[in-house]
């Protein structure tokens, strides 16, 4: 999609949101707008990045980067320890992005010229250098965030298999063919992979799995479930069979599956992402979800794994934002707002936390010609999330800044 | 606007005999203050403590200062001699390879977790030890004083 040249003057700026709300943090507020828009890179940016350190490959489910193509930041760090997770190459959108340059030999975030704030970029753990004994490389098996291993096992989705069934702003199947990876990580380069990862003290503090939805199976997800279980016995092996601080972003499993996970493996926590807190909307913008489990289904069966697991340990992804795509959206970002955080606090009161990802504009997506709503939109929504964990007192240490680093409402929950 | 931290301050920061206190507000304003041996001055010239409860409240405050560029006060004492240094953090580190450095090390010598190494930038320094302050407060504000520490007690007595 084209920038849209007169974008500034239809909503407030990155500064203007900053003063409005004096008492959210500017850095979060820097890594939302980072988020929605994408950063770009000067050739002064690009200069600074040191392959042997700095974290520029990925394979993930959701995006694929190789060292051949681009040698920018995967991704960066700001200076109080908030993460932003965007790059070049993740956001098509009709704002233009936010600019990493160097000014008076730091590197700094700019919007429109002007010098926000300081950034680091990601540095990339050691077991992205060496092979498994297969031969693979092994940031092809897990990729990591400044502080997790993540594994996506399972690279497509079965949603997808289904015409029509896959969610709107997804752009697992566009990934998935654009590249020649294979649909599942093997389980013993996963082992060997998370093995050598842990070989650096220091390095990381949980364990995140996710990966496409299986359907397959006696029950419907069975295989799925399975697929995770073989994988977190085997990592928790590294464990001496504790628990280990773990998180599975998988399918609304039924409370027999949760239980099974809980029992049988170290999993510490669970996340079923409902993406969409609107019944209608969600039935629009997630058909294969809804076509299968269904949203009461959805909700209930996270309500069913906070018995399981914890109040705490259990929360639900949005992709937020993606309840004003057009047409059937919400027309009004405070209508949204309101529809959006009433949903949110029935989820609080079973315990279940909401945690927010900012849509960005995915490249291959069918929302690609989408708009995301206002900064302020997100502001508003972080401070509101947070705020529901505050009045029920659900705790967010499985989804914090230091595990995830995707949601600027929980980074809002550090203080 | 940084300072710039003496020697002789640097050596007593860096002395593990010296009692270090910091001092650290929440965003309602209550004050919060603990004992942190970890401070000292690193090779760059920031302040450094290592951090190594990830909820604690002056973990929390000083996500709070740095966020909204909020000061933090310190204290060290060192045999007599006390120094009061205003900061403000300068930078959260918690992961990469200068992280693991201080991680390795508290590993060695604590065996404990480790959560964050911050970074502090001096704003002013002030020197406290108390006959210093004494003298500089009866130069200063000779009227603040009782009367009879100015007459010679034997005289009043004799009377
Ligand atoms: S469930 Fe939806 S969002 Fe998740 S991978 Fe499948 S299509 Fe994408």
């Amino acid at each position: 999609m084209a920038v849209d040249k007169n974008w500034r003057e239809k909503e407030l700026s990155l500064k203007e949101v900053i003063n409005k709300y004096p008492d959210v943090s500017p850095f979060i507020i820097i890594k939302t707008d980072a988020q929605r828009r994408g950063v770009d890179y000067t050739e002064a940016a690009l200069s600074r990045v040191d392959v042997n350190v700095h974290q520029t490959v990925t394979r993930s489910f959701a995006v694929e980067r190789s060292d051949q193509v681009d040698h920018s930041p995967f991704s960066l760090l700001l200076r109080d320890g908030t993460s932003i997770l965007t790059g070049r190459d993740m956001v098509e959108g009709y704002r233009d992005p936010l600019v990493v340059d160097v000014v008076d030999d730091k590197i700094m975030i700019l919007d429109d010229g002007e010098p926000l704030e300081e950034v680091f970029y990601w540095e990339k753990p050691d077991f992205y250098d060496k092979f498994t004994s297969s031969g693979k490389p092994m940031w092809h098996i897990a990729w990591a965030r400044p502080l997790r291993i993540d594994l996506n096992p399972n690279q497509y989705c079965q949603f997808w298999e289904t015409p029509g069934h896959g969610c709107k702003y997804c752009a697992i199947a566009a990934t998935y063919k654009k590249s020649d990876k294979e649909q599942f990580v093997d389980l013993q380069d996963i082992d060997e992979t998370v093995h050598e990862a842990l070989k650096q003290p220091g390095r990381f503090t949980s364990i995140f799995l996710t990966g496409g939805t299986i359907l397959d199976g006696e029950q419907l997800l069975d295989a799925e479930v399975e697929q995770y279980i073989q994988i977190l016995k085997r990592v928790g092996r590294n464990f001496n069979g504790k628990r280990f601080p773990s998180q599975l972003i998988g399918t609304a499993f039924n409370k027999q599956q949760l239980q099974r996970i809980y029992d049988e493996t170290g999993l510490m926590s669970y996340t079923a992402d409902i993406e969409v807190l609107n019944e209608e909307l969600f039935d629009w913008i997630c058909p294969g979800k809804a076509a299968k489990i269904g949203y009461q289904e959805w909700k209930d069966r996270l309500y069913q794994a906070v018995d399981v697991f914890g109040r705490g340990y259990v929360n639900t992804g949005l992709v937020a934002g993606v309840e004003m795509a057009t047409p059937k959206g919400f027309q009004t970002e405070e209508e949204s707002l309101g529809r959006i955080l009433e949903e949110a606090e029935e989820l609080a009161k079973h315990g279940v936390s909401a945690v927010a990802c900012v849509w960005n504009v995915a490249p291959g997506s069918m929302f690609f010609k989408q708009r995301t709503p206002s900064l302020e939109y997100y502001v508003k929504l972080s401070k509101g999330l947070d705020a529901l964990r505050r009045k029920y007192h659900i705790h967010i240490d499985m989804d914090n800044y230091r595990r995830c680093g995707n949601h600027p409402d929980t980074d809002l929950s550090r203080v | 606007m940084a300072v710039e931290i003496s020697r002789e301050l640097q050596e007593i920061l860096n002395d593990p005999q010296s009692i270090k206190v910091l001092a650290t507000t929440d965003p309602e304003g209550r004050p919060h203050v603990v004992f942190k041996g970890s401070l000292h001055v690193n090779e760059d010239g920031y302040l450094e403590y290592l951090e190594f409860i990830e909820s604690s409240q002056t973990n929390k405050n000083m996500v709070h200062s740095i966020w909204f560029h909020k000061t933090v006060a310190i204290n060290v004492k060192h045999e007599k001699q006390s120094f009061q240094i205003e900061a403000v953090p300068y930078r959260a580190l918690i992961a990469g390879k200068e992280f693991e450095k201080r991680y390795n090390q508290v590993r060695r010598e604590k065996g404990i977790d480790l959560s964050t190494v911050w970074l502090m930038e001096p704003l002013e320094i002030v020197e406290e030890t108390f006959e210093k302050r004494r003298l500089e407060e009866e130069k200063a504000h000779p009227i603040l004083k009782h009367l009879d520490l100015l007459v010679e007690q034997e005289k009043i007595n004799e009377k």
